[in-house]
């Protein structure tokens, strides 16, 4: 049926359902304390997110399913935020209508704004720079600095230092062949890179360190010609992983509620283990929106929203999520490997990649498939500054998903 | 009342999302399947001027034209299109002493080139634009 009368509205129609029917179950579950604001901006929220997909059409002559991934990730998140605690939801809401903004912001810049590749050495200060406010004016939540409040806000800069990352690595390796007379050149990007892993060790954002490491080697391995510095570059890594085990009580806490959460039940390995309760609850169709515990997993719509999910929603919701980002993925390194202008050929590997590693890195951490580290889960978990270097990635995603013959017949 | 709704909207939920996720891998399917173009030589082609990806039917991005080229619905055309838009036999290519001539096989819709609806068989060079419905060629000869 869907084979034969299939066209390219059709996932677009699918999500405007989905939303339609969420919305709905939603405004039941919710019926004693549902007032006129909650109503428009649920209402609101559907129609931003079919018109801004349409606009899309009209505006790119891109990719036209980055966009359609990404909202569908993020229905299926603010539904469940919202049904955990609905004004959570309503702030995620305007977190997400700011996030389209930027999405859209972010796209015309990349695309408008020319010579964003001979910026290397601002991108470096930007990035340090980041990183000293996030030291002067950091509090420490969960065990990490990473948090800056600015007024009401909170705002996590290192989302914002990753995307800078990438926009550092892609300025070396476009032009390679001027930063190759540099002496010890590749040398002195790695040093770059590995400040800032140690930087986020030291803030002990465990997880964003992998996110920043894991970037750097899938980029390096693609392009550096020494390929002598990317052994080197695992080797390190693997020291420093044994290193950081041996020296840091932080780091060994994760490994050992990773290898057995049973023992540490009480106190530590309390996350992993609701997060397995719950998904196991949920079974393969889950007890149904609204009818689950998700209460009882900490952080269920920050780091945990996937164990939440998988209760309320089923198994099938949860590999249906992991589809999207593995579709999301595949969609974003055949951009890269379509497009012929190499700064945005890296930029584009540099964001699949990222997206890839961050949801690997938490989805297996919720899976207790390999150690948990707090990092949010793109598009779908709740929170802010993801968000927005989410959407602004997947706005130079979509800027990389254009024909560079357009852009040089502009210049 | 809200029990019975929610449980069965988690299946309503569930089915929707794989529609989803089917009907995006599908598209990208088709837009795969065309990738077969291979390098070049002295001939003429037609290439495809819209995106793939953007076509909910199978289609390619080039088609090589050695001596006549058909294109509509039926399976016996060169050009296969599954669009209703296509007639069954809707317009072929002959090549008469190195010069290419397009004709329209009474389609229903017609066949545009250069944004004129042509009527009988007529010339094409280098740089022509055929359309048919929201399909558009670019003809190239490099002969």
């Amino acid at each position: 049926m869907i084979s034969t009368k299939l066209s390219g509205r059709t996932p677009r129609i699918l999500l405007f359902l989905y939303e339609i029917l969420a919305l709905s179950l939603l405004f039941v579950y919710q019926k004693d304390n549902l007032d006129r604001y909650i109503l428009a901006t649920g209402i609101g929220l559907v129609l931003l997110v079919y018109i801004s997909n349409y606009m899309l059409i009209k505006i790119s002559k891109g990719d036209n399913y980055i966009f359609l991934i990404a909202t569908m990730l993020m229905s299926i998140g603010i539904i469940m935020i919202y049904r955990i605690d609905p004004e959570a939801g309503i702030r995620q809401l305007m977190w997400l209508s700011i996030g389209i903004l930027f999405f859209y912001l972010s796209y015309f810049a990349v695309k408008y704004i020319k010579g964003l590749d001979k910026l290397i050495y601002l991108y470096i200060v930007g990035a340090y720079f980041l990183f000293l406010i996030t030291f002067i004016l950091g509090t420490r939540t969960y065990g990490a600095i990473n948090w800056i409040r600015i007024g009401g806000f909170s705002l996590q800069p290192a989302e914002i230092t990753k995307l800078i990352l990438i926009f550092i690595v892609a300025c070396y390796y476009s032009q390679y062949e001027k930063f190759k007379e540099i002496k010890y050149s590749p040398y002195i990007l790695m040093g770059i890179v590995y400040s800032f892993i140690g930087l986020l060790f030291m803030q002990r954002d465990l997880g964003m360190a992998v996110i920043f490491y894991g970037i750097f080697l899938v980029l390096q391995f693609i392009y550096e010609e020494n390929r002598k510095l990317v052994l080197i570059n695992i080797g390190l890594i693997v020291v420093g992983g044994i290193i950081a085990y041996y020296a840091f009580a932080h780091v060994r806490v994760r490994v050992h509620t990773w290898i057995d959460p049973w023992r540490y039940i009480d106190d530590k390995g309390y996350q992993i283990t609701q997060s397995l309760f719950a998904i196991a609850e949920g079974g393969f169709f889950g007890k149904g929106l609204g009818l689950g515990y998700p209460h009882f997993i900490p952080l269920a719509y920050n780091d945990f929203i996937f164990a939440a999910i998988c209760e309320e929603l089923g198994i099938f919701t949860g590999i249906g999520i992991i589809m999207l980002f593995l579709l999301l993925v595949y969609r974003g390194f055949k951009i890269g490997i379509g497009q012929t202008n190499n700064f945005y050929k890296i930029l584009a590997l540099g964001i699949s990649a990222l997206f890839g590693i961050q949801s690997f890195i938490i989805l297996g951490g919720v899976l207790k498939v390999i150690p948990l580290t707090g990092i949010t889960l793109p598009f779908v978990a709740y929170g802010g500054t993801s968000i927005l270097s989410s959407f602004i990635a997947l706005g130079i995603l979509q800027v990389a998903s254009e024909d560079a013959e357009w852009r040089m017949d502009h210049e | 009342m809200f029990n019975i709704l929610s449980l069965l909207f988690k299946y309503i939920f569930i089915i929707i999302i794989y529609m989803f996720i089917f009907s995006i891998i599908r598209l990208i399917y088709l837009d795969i399947k065309g990738m077969d173009f291979v390098g070049s030589g002295d001939y003429a082609y037609l290439k495809l001027i819209n995106r793939k990806d953007s076509l909910p039917f199978k289609i390619n991005e080039h088609y090589s034209i050695d001596e006549e080229l058909s294109l509509g619905r039926r399976g016996d055309n060169d050009i296969v299109i599954k669009d209703p838009y296509v007639s069954k036999n809707h317009f072929q290519i002959i090549e008469d002493e190195e010069s290419y001539f397009l004709e329209d096989l009474s389609s229903a819709n017609g066949t545009y080139l250069n944004g004129e609806l042509i009527g009988d068989a007529v010339g094409l060079k280098n740089g022509d634009i055929i359309k048919v419905g929201n399909i558009e060629f670019l003809f190239v000869n490099k002969g």
